[in-house]
């Protein structure tokens, strides 16, 4: 049988023997248990090993490549400042809407530990061969005038490799950013493990978004550890659409009073597709708010998970958390699982949550078939209708509208 | 509310029957296991399918995965039978009932009796492990309906326990349920013929009393097609200072257009204030709904226990078959409970419903979790999940962990939850109108219950209001 790994550390750029032990150290941890599979509960309904083996063999993380700028595609439906990561690696920035001084942003070794207190096998595999990622810091008292770009793109010659980076963002007191992160790939098929660490200071304001350029056959695995101070705030808009294979696995903490954490997610899977969504909100200071909705719809074959956990501490009175999470499910094949979790140790706050899974109105078909409007428009206008929901929450117009556009050309796609 | 002000609730059923016991040797082994199917004068396919469970469990390991942790149980230091003596050679009749034990039941309130014809209730009453005496057999006989202890069973209707027993939870199902497999030593026994409606609530009492003795009881209940019957099963213990573990397993099989409803008052020592003591309630609960349009609904009180741990499961795979579960949790001071159901959906047009209510208070921790899985096959079905938390102070917890499973696109399954303390304008408004403190918590609560008490039959709905009221009294300052 062909080895299910070819990895060799040497093309890590190794900085320091220490580093080197280091990376050892974690990838033999890594390999005693190999990927996680359904045994592990916060994998229980992505059974990732099998996935993984069935699709994959011989992962090297051995890529050589010749980046040529002008591959990217730059969106030209509004002015933006943009940062440029080639197969996870930071190439180049362009800040020209902001002030000079006000922002930070460099490549981030991997020597620079990102920390996930979660204990996932990933986070080992990529502390042995993480390539770095881009540090983004914004200075205190300053708001971005335009939102950022991350144009995350993938070169043509990724067939079974795995790509680990790490990445952080920092924001100081009173400042606030806007980020979108937009995939582009060569329709190869390979991993991405991607670790996070978000801080954002008192009052600072945190809006940022996923999205998908075209359908992709790469395997998507991020994890985002983040803290917020008092009175921040982090929206989290997830449209990646698109995915073969995607798991955004969230941990943030309110640490301080008067913050709040709203994540939205509008998924649209086709064929085969397999999209996964796992939060944890902590509520550690009371008065602090999170909103979480979840909308998954399910065409053939697809595969949707939401796995969403509020823990509220005793001191986190005056809570106020909600999740819901609703599932359009258009085929017999697909499936849609849901464990949204309350743990809850305060008794002054308002917690609930919410989740629904079922097949497309009936009645509202008939209803606008009625009006004379075909099945096929009937169905894409209810969906439209069912994910439109995660967009009236988007505050800035060109963006709604740029997301829009491509949301729509998703559900087209049907 | 002041929850530091939280006091203690005296348990109110604390008294222990002093009744010499005859008890199998210390410890778990295949000795034990002849011993308890020798004493129970079983056949050797008994004692084979208990060795079989036995080897099973060698292999098994407890599992960790639940919420509320205990500290480790030491199996080799459990008797696993004790009976009461004078209970060796079973009496004819209500006469030859030793008259502690006869004591004991009307203290608990069992109307066993000359109320037993006013109560209409046949009582299979369980003093520790062997039943003691069955009533209003005679109606049941005459409609062919057989209401006995397993035990008997196992001798007169060998074939129905053959064709039924473990075919709900197997023997190697987990580690719990293996275990009872093992060592069970008495319970219920249930078959109700065909087209026949049991004219009356089947009811046991069940009372744990030899200190160190795990009670393994095993129900196994059969309703065959179009017929219909309600079982009430209550609980209360004596006081004792060491953890006792109680691994019950409760079968049920409900065959083409058959109702079970299946009713719980459970309300054993939870343990003292501080947490010392109380009983492990490690249940096993499981209804199969066989046959098409079958019925199976559980209602569950809980009160009692050091920690509760249990899911009473439905597995629809008859077509157009219904599951229910209705639950109250109740936990008080160190009290732990993990409770929640199984819906499995396999057969078409399966619907199922589930209510859940939890009730935290002083320093307790109080989980739902729960799994509606609705397989590929199981077209046009229904869930409908609603669990509500009711905490009182902030030393208290409350957990929801639902897992929904949907496979399919024609079926729906939505589910509902909310956590929240007692309103304070409702509070004020009772307060008003002149009831105290405690009785406007114990109204809301009882309010806060309804839709759950209401699914309760006469003679536990009653009890089982008394009981939401006494387990909260003192929770507010």
């Amino acid at each position: 049988m062909e080895k299910l790994f070819n990895i060799d550390l040497k093309k890590t750029s190794l900085l320091s023997k220490d580093d080197e032990i280091n990376r050892e150290k974690n990838l033999k941890l890594f390999l005693e248990s190999g990927f996680s599979n359904k045994k592990d509960e916060n994998w229980k309904f992505t059974d990732l090993n099998s996935i993984i083996k069935k699709n994959f063999k011989n992962i090297s993380n051995d890529y050589n490549f010749n980046f040529e700028k002008n591959k990217i595609q730059l969106i030209d439906d509004f002015e933006h400042n943009s940062i440029i990561l080639v197969n996870g690696s930071y190439k180049s920035n362009d800040t020209r809407f902001e002030e000079k001084g006000k922002i930070k942003i460099q490549s981030l070794k991997s020597v620079e530990e990102v920390k996930d207190n979660s204990n996932n096998n990933l986070y080992f595999l990529n502390k042995a061969l993480s390539l770095g990622g881009f540090y983004l810091e914004i200075q205190e008292n300053y708001k971005c005038k335009k939102p950022f770009i991350i144009y995350n793109y993938f070169t043509s010659n990724l067939d079974n490799k795995i790509i680990n980076n790490s990445n952080k963002i920092k924001l100081n007191q009173n400042s606030e950013l806007t980020l979108l992160e937009y995939n582009i790939d060569e329709k190869n098929k390979f991993i991405k493990n991607t670790f996070e660490n978000i801080e954002i200071k008192d009052n600072s304001v945190l809006k940022s978004f996923f999205i998908q350029k075209t359908k992709s056959k790469g395997y998507f695995y991020k994890s985002v550890a983040g803290t917020q101070g008092y009175n921040s705030s982090y929206q989290n808009f997830i449209l990646s659409s698109g995915l073969t294979f995607n798991k955004i696995d969230q941990n943030i903490s309110l640490t301080k009073e008067n913050s709040n954490c709203f994540i939205l997610s509008g998924l649209c899977l086709g064929k085969n597709e397999h999209q996964e969504i796992k939060t944890q909100i902590n509520h550690l200071a009371p008065n602090c708010k999170s909103y979480q909705k979840i909308k998954n719809v399910l065409e053939s074959d697809s595969n949707g998970v939401y796995q969403g956990k509020i823990f509220v501490k005793d001191i986190a009175q005056k809570t106020d958390a909600y999740q819901l999470s609703k599932a359009l499910i258009l085929d017999d094949k697909s499936e849609f699982n849901a464990k949204p979790e309350l743990e809850i140790y305060a008794d002054d706050v308002k917690c609930s949550h919410g989740s629904t899974s079922g097949s497309i109105d009936a009645d509202a078909i008939h209803y606008l078939m009625t009006r004379g409007i075909k099945l096929t428009e009937a169905k894409k206008l209810l969906i439209t209708g069912f994910l439109n929901e995660v967009f009236v929450n988007i505050p800035e117009q060109k963006i709604k509208t740029f997301l829009e556009k491509t949301i729509k050309e998703q559900i087209n796609g049907v | 509310m002041k929850s530091e002000e939280l006091k203690n609730q005296e348990y109110k059923y604390g008294f222990t029957t002093e009744i010499e016991n005859f008890k199998a040797p210390k410890g778990l082994s295949e000795e034990t296991i002849k011993f308890i199917s020798k004493i129970k004068k079983e056949p050797k396919w008994m004692l084979d399918w208990r060795l079989k469970a036995f080897n099973r469990l060698k292999a098994l390991k407890e599992p960790n995965w639940q919420k509320p942790k205990y500290p480790n149980i030491n199996y080799q230091d459990l008797y696993y039978y004790s009976a009461p003596k004078s209970m060796k050679d079973k009496p004819k009749s209500l006469d030859e009932v030793d008259p502690k034990l006869i004591e004991t039941y009307n203290k608990l309130g069992i109307p066993l009796n000359e109320q037993k014809k006013l109560s209409g209730v046949a009582v299979d009453a369980v003093f520790d492990s062997v039943s003691v005496a069955t009533t209003f057999k005679g109606e049941l006989d005459k409609k062919g309906i057989i209401f006995c202890p397993i035990s008997e069973a196992i001798q007169k209707y060998p074939e129905l326990v053959k064709k039924y027993l473990g075919s709900v939870i197997p023997i190697s199902d987990h580690y719990f349920a293996t275990l009872n497999s093992a060592v069970f030593t008495d319970g219920s026994f249930v078959y109700i013929p065909p087209n026949t409606r049991c004219p009356m609530e089947l009811s046991t009492y069940f009372r744990i009393n030899a200190s160190e003795t795990g009670q393994f009881e095993r129900t196994l209940i059969i309703a065959d097609k179009g017929s219909y019957v309600s079982y009430l099963e209550g609980c209360t213990a004596p006081m004792r200072d060491e953890n006792q573990l109680h691994a019950a397993n409760v079968e049920l099989v409900a065959l083409d257009d058959a109702e079970i409803k299946y009713s719980t008052v459970q309300n054993w020592y939870p343990g003292d204030k501080d947490g010392v003591g109380g009983i492990y309630n490690f249940v096993t609960k499981r209804g199969a709904c066989r046959g098409k349009n079958s019925k199976i609904s559980w209602t569950q009180v809980e009160t009692g226990s050091a920690i509760t741990w249990k899911y009473p499961s439905c597995i629809l795979q008859g077509d157009n078959s219904v599951g229910e579960f209705y639950s109250i949790a109740i936990t008080n001071n160190h009290q732990k409970a993990d409770t929640g159901t199984k819906m499995i959906h396999l057969g078409k047009n399966t619907k199922s419903k589930i209510i859940s209510k939890g009730i935290s208070a002083g320093k307790a921790d109080n989980t739902y979790r729960g799994l509606v899985d609705i397989g590929t096959k199981a077209l046009n079905s229904r869930n409908y999940t609603q669990c509500d938390s009711l905490l009182m102070g902030n030393k208290c917890g409350a957990h929801t962990i639902p897992y929904i499973k949907n496979k399919n696109s024609s079926s729906t399954v939505e589910h509902e939850a909310t956590t929240s303390k007692i309103n304070e304008d409702q509070l004020f408004y009772c307060n008003q109108r002149g009831l105290n403190q405690e009785e406007a918590v114990s109204l809301i609560v009882n309010g806060f219950c309804k839709e759950v008490l209401q699914q309760l039959p006469m003679e536990f709905a009653v009890e089982a209001q008394k009981l939401v009221s006494i387990s909260l009294e003192g929770s507010v300052g």
